[in-house]
């Protein structure tokens, strides 16, 4: 168990170890002087620093192979051979290996983490949860040691590749195929750091935590879903807050979102909502998706007919003043954003009079779920949403019924 | 039960609400308008029926279930089973094969927790009655129908 916990926590480490058998040629530390440690030892051109085991973690990722045909090629601002067509393929090789084993070795000494995880876990969250968690299909359990051990006995440079590739019951990127490589890699490294006993934990054989360790980044991903650090549960001022949910913590998928029974065979097919909402204008709350802007960019198209998928809605565009009590701004009722969702069936005559001064509405309806709290505060935006109802000031001269217009009704 | 043991129970009851209303964070994250509906589910012997609002309404305007399938704005209020579903009522409108996948995927609407109670998630009125545990089916009044 120790050597499989050292195995997992210094995951740089194995990395290399794995794929890279072979010797270190006994000249390899002059070639590596000679032609690359102009670069290589400075970071000039771009060119990953030796011994920098974050920047070279992606690079190595791709697996040593794909570093031998580069090195020897070129890549980039990185010529052939390192500029030095004299050298044989295996003097450069033996290089590669050089800096890989300098690489490394910090990482093996200490036992650092060598990547931020918060992005794996939301890729993790996103596409892998849906198997992973429940182990659909003979996937590996997120956490289970003893499944992904095997798995790891084979290197973890085959695991990305068949992350990225598909094997068995897996198809290529879990099934997204937009995903880049990269991020497919970091959601390996989050499974494994899980298998770990999770990012709580000191990483295995650590004695003292790594002061050099980079700090993490902000994470964006694809859609503009931005996650929380992975400090949130306990360095959150808000935490407190039972109502407000942290940014990396909304739209779960099902298998964490408190409903769904993750050992229900169904809730691991069901997609994750985030995957449905990445290209969708967000919203302060709700599913914190703007449906109403999505709809009128055409970003989604939902039919308005079961079968016919060329229907359309007659859309109606009259707004409605309401003037109202007290100090709030008057309500403008946009017929124009109902009318492309629903019949006048929907509302008239069940549950609005279709008829001026005929109806009496208060908030305390709408939260017991009457009048426009039949939908909002179920499905249509939250009644906290308070100005998209309460839109028109009081001295801008309100009437009873104007004509179109497009004021009011912002969502 | 003795009156001593009432007691206890209500003191007991008592504590549990108070900590499911000041207690941390609401421990269900579902959707916003996700329905659950346990009309007969858990006495059958299967999970609830978890209905994704989101996941239809990227699909299909409102208008299409609320009005031309009939289904009323009330979670657990149109008495849907398995045998009008298969009549092609209600979801089985779409849930036929045609559509949509067909009611042999049980699985994939009966996925909530055994014992979750009909409500929509995360509406005002589940907010107001106690972070997502009041059952709305039976307490909501949902206007005039």
């Amino acid at each position: 168990m120790t050597l499989l916990r050292f195995a997992g926590g210094s995951l740089l480490a194995a990395l290399v170890a794995a794929p890279a058998p072979a010797q270190e040629l006994p000249n390899a530390k002059a070639v590596y002087d000679a032609n690359c440690a102009a670069c290589h030892a400075t970071g000039i051109g771009g060119a990953p620093r030796t011994g920098d085991a974050r920047a070279w973690s992606a690079p190595i990722g791709t697996g040593i192979n794909a570093l031998y045909a580069n090195a020897i090629k070129g890549k980039g601002a990185m010529p052939p051979k390192g500029g030095n067509a004299s050298l044989t393929d295996a003097q450069v090789m033996a290089a590669v290996n050089h800096i890989v084993g300098l690489t490394a070795a910090p990482a093996r000494r200490t036992g650092a983490k060598p990547v931020d995880t918060s992005k794996g876990k939301l890729v993790y969250q996103v596409v892998c949860a849906a198997c992973h968690t429940s182990g659909l299909a003979g996937a590996p359990k997120l956490g289970d040691a003893a499944a992904w051990a095997s798995r790891l006995s084979a290197g973890p440079g085959s695991m990305y590749a068949n992350a990225i590739k598909g094997k068995g019951a897996m198809p290529p990127k879990g099934g997204n195929a937009s995903l880049p490589d990269a991020d497919v890699r970091a959601a390996v490294d989050f499974m494994l750091t899980q298998m770990r006993g999770g990012t709580a934990l000191p990483p295995a054989g650590a004695a003292a935590p790594n002061p050099a360790a980079p700090a993490a980044p902000a994470v964006s991903v694809p859609g503009a879903v931005v996650l929380a650090p992975a400090v949130y549960e306990s360095a959150d001022p808000n935490a407190f807050n039972r109502l407000m949910v942290a940014p990396g913590r909304r739209n779960p998928p099902p298998a964490e979102d408190g409903i769904h029974d993750p050992e229900s065979p169904g809730t691991a097919l069901l997609q994750a909502p985030l995957l449905s909402f990445q290209s969708l204008p967000r919203a302060n709350l709700g599913n914190y998706v703007n449906w109403v802007t999505a709809l009128g960019k055409k970003q989604i198209q939902p039919r308005w007919d079961t079968r016919d998928p060329k229907a359309e809605p007659a859309v109606m565009d009259l707004n409605i003043v309401r003037e109202v009590k007290g100090s709030m701004p008057d309500v403008v009722f946009p017929h124009k954003q109902h009318t492309e969702w629903l019949d006048c069936s929907n509302c008239h005559p069940a549950i609005f009079t279709p008829e001026k001064g005929a109806n009496q509405i208060s908030m305390a309806a709408i939260m017991l779920g009457q009048k426009c709290g039949v939908c909002h505060g179920k499905v249509a935006f939250p009644i906290s949403e308070c100005r998209l109802c309460h839109a028109r000031q009081k001295s801008a001269g309100a009437r009873t019924v104007e004509g179109p217009s497009a004021g009011g009704g912002r969502q | 039960m003795s009156a001593r043991g009432k007691t206890v129970a209500a003191g007991a009851a008592l504590v549990a609400g108070v900590m499911m209303l000041c207690g941390g964070e609401r421990e269900a994250r579902a959707e916003y308008g996700d329905v659950v509906m346990n009309n007969y589910s858990d006495a059958a012997g299967m999970r609830p029926a978890v209905f994704p609002h989101w996941f239809h309404r990227v699909r299909f305007r409102c208008k299409v279930c609320h009005s031309d399938l009939g289904i009323k704005f009330k979670a657990g209020g149109n008495e849907i089973n398995m045998l009008k579903i298969i009549d092609g009522q209600f979801c089985g409108a779409c849930h036929n094969g045609s559509v949509a996948w067909s009611v042999e995927n049980c699985d994939l609407c009966h996925s909530a927790k055994p014992g979750t109670p009909t409500q929509v998630h995360d509406s005002t009125i589940n907010l107001l009655g106690g972070a997502g545990t009041a059952p709305t089916g039976a307490s909501a009044p949902a206007g005039k129908k």
